[in-house]
């Protein structure tokens, strides 16, 4: 572990002049300050537009705050007596979470659903090829469909352990920074590697 | 964002105080005026913090909106500043709770490096790129310490004032995080 | 004169494979001038009893990456040399038959992550019977954030002592490594887990809205 003698943090925090620094510590003085300068870099975005459309937004009414939170997903946490409990059920179940699209596929025991994200601005195509796919290219595609550079799919898969890259334009290969687990794959690269579970537990 | 109603006659710029009393009055507008001042600096945070632009402007904007709605419990108007970073760094814990480490995220991942860039804007961005990962091994304690101490430039009090804990143990963080830094520095080199 | 050849050692070739079926799915995949030495590998390791599935997949891997036939050949060489080690470490540590190809190939795939293989025998011993593939990816996951590798058994050999078994062992490293990025120290975390056992919470069931919109996985276009 790199150790920072006492004066270099006084004169960090601004407390003693760097006059006295060694040589080595005014190294780690630079290498500190260039990390400084380029994380001080201002991101160009703005939130203004966003921010100031909420705050001139009327409040909700009532109702539409109910409405709100009808189609939102929550976590509730209610004590009941016992004898309530199933008329409560009941009721809870009437008012149901919407979901936005049809039931979709069933499945099986042994399958479940992995989520598969990337980010690749200006990208044409953007696929999915691993053992899953027996490392053949075009079975599972990703969509960006508000175009804002972020592919996506979501893909039913036998419980167990898969390894697998993306596919950039057809060509590029990309081991998925997010999956946290990888695998060297023998040619060089990582293969990102995942564990599907059962979706019914 | 004009918020012209709020220059006083000398047409100074307005204090923190002062916008916040010309909001609490009822001239939304005049919340423009905090958004100008303190965005760039929230977002800068805010980045640094989660690592993705797409979920700081998450985090930024659902803070301005709460500090928006809530701005009355604002305390003293004059540290208006600190109590900014406090609610975007709590959504900013949020965010990275809600993280999972051996799942997938749907969040936006990081960005490639466009072959069109020329070679010292390709450089820097691989600069940026060492530092960024190396700020994304420290604990997100250790990261806000650092960012706040030295990215935007508090002072301890500050940083306490936004982060809740003691100066001691602000510190303490702070020259942990610089030795962890230099050390993950060293090993993207 | 050379495509001659090459279809003189593809017909020469093929009734070895073909026996378990593999040249039908292997031409047209790998370069021709790979097939014979795989082909080779496969033999061998359908002769030693080790699961050849992973090998196959490994060549159609390097086919799809474009990869040069002489390093396809020695990547599925290594694959072959390290389910060989790890079938070896499963005997070594108690297993009489283990004949189970999934476990072999799981126990490969971990200790291809780093791992020393003494944590074979170690794990092997606490779960008798079960497979020891997703704890050594869990101990994997927490030597991955420098968590020390006989902290990391201890705390996966605990767990399992809890009662805990299978993809379990994952969210124990997860709940660990999660505590690390909240700023606890590796120890502080590890103390934590462990006094939650065994009721280590599992991961997020994926939304609703990701279950509707997804698809199964469809056969793909052959590409030249």
């Amino acid at each position: 572990m790199t150790h920072i003698d006492p004066l270099l943090h006084r004169v960090l925090d601004g407390e003693s002049p760097s006059d006295d620094l060694t040589p080595s510590q005014r190294e780690q003085f630079a290498a500190l300050q260039r990390a400084v300068r380029l994380l001080a870099e201002a991101p160009a975005a703005s939130v203004a537009a966003r921010v100031m459309a909420e705050v001139r937004r009327p409040p909700r009414s009532l109702g539409q705050r109910v409405a709100l939170w009808l189609t939102e997903r929550h976590a509730v946490t209610i004590s009941v007596r016992p004898v309530w409990s199933l008329a409560l059920a009941a009721a809870l179940a009437a008012i149901a979470v919407i979901p936005a699209r049809g039931p979709g596929p069933v499945l099986g025991e042994q399958e479940g659903i992995a989520q598969f994200v990337g980010r690749f601005p200006g990208a044409k195509s953007v696929e999915v090829v691993g053992s899953f796919t027996d490392w053949r290219p075009g079975a599972v595609v990703l969509r960006d469909d508000d175009q804002d550079g972020i592919w996506r799919a979501s893909v039913v898969l036998p419980v167990g352990e898969h390894e697998y890259m993306f596919v950039v334009d057809g060509e590029r290969w990309v081991t998925d920074p997010l999956a946290g687990r990888y695998l060297d794959d023998g040619f060089g690269r990582q293969n990102a590697l995942l564990f599907v579970r059962p979706l019914a537990r | 964002m004009s918020g012209a109603g709020v220059l006083s006659a000398t047409d100074r710029e307005p204090t923190d105080g002062e916008v916040v009393a010309q909001v609490l009055a009822g001239d939304a507008e005049a919340f423009g005026i905090v958004i100008r001042r303190y965005e760039a600096g929230l977002l800068r945070y805010a980045t640094r913090m989660l690592g993705y632009p797409d979920a700081a402007a998450d985090a930024v904007a659902e803070g301005l909106v709460r500090a928006y709605r809530h701005l009355a419990t604002c305390r003293d108007p004059g540290r208006l500043k600190s109590w900014l970073y406090r609610i975007v760094g709590n959504r900013c814990r949020s965010h990275l709770a809600r993280r999972s480490t051996s799942d997938l995220s749907l969040d936006d991942a990081p960005p490639i490096a466009d072959p069109s860039d020329n070679e010292a804007a390709t450089e820097r961005a691989e600069q940026m790129a060492q530092v960024e990962r190396a700020l994304e091994t420290l604990s997100a304690e250790k990261r806000e310490a650092f960012l706040l101490k030295h990215v935007e430039g508090m002072s301890y009090e500050e940083m306490a004032a936004v982060t809740g804990e003691r100066i001691p143990t602000l510190k303490m963080r702070v020259h942990r995080a610089r030795a962890a830094l230099l050390e993950a520095l060293k090993e993207y080199e | 004169m050379i495509a001659w050849r090459v279809v003189t050692c593809l017909l020469a070739a093929a009734p070895r494979l073909s026996a378990q079926g593999s040249f039908a799915r292997l031409a047209g995949r790998i370069p021709p001038p790979a097939l014979t030495a795989i082909d080779s590998i496969l033999v061998a390791a359908h002769r030693e009893g080790l699961p050849t599935e992973p090998l196959i997949e490994k060549a159609f891997e390097g086919g799809a990456k474009g990869v040069a036939p002489d390093r396809i050949v020695l990547a599925v060489s290594m694959s072959a040399s390290q389910l060989r080690s790890a079938r070896a470490l499963l005997r070594e540590a108690g297993e009489s038959q283990p004949t189970d190809p999934a476990e072999v190939t799981a126990v490969a795939a971990a200790l291809g992550r780093g791992l020393s293989p003494e944590l074979v025998g170690e794990l092997t011993a606490v779960l008798p019977g079960e497979p020891t593939g997703p704890a050594l990816h869990a101990v994997a996951d927490l030597v991955g954030h420098r968590f020390a590798e006989d902290s990391s058994v201890d705390l996966i050999v605990a767990a399992a002592q809890a009662g805990l078994r299978g993809l379990r062992f994952l969210d124990v490293a997860a709940a660990a490594v999660q505590d690390l990025q909240r700023g606890r120290s590796h120890a502080a975390a590890l103390a934590h887990v462990r006094s939650l056992l065994p009721n280590v919470p599992p991961p997020p069931k994926p939304a609703p809205a990701a279950v509707s919109r997804a698809r199964r996985v469809q056969p793909g276009p052959e590409r030249p």
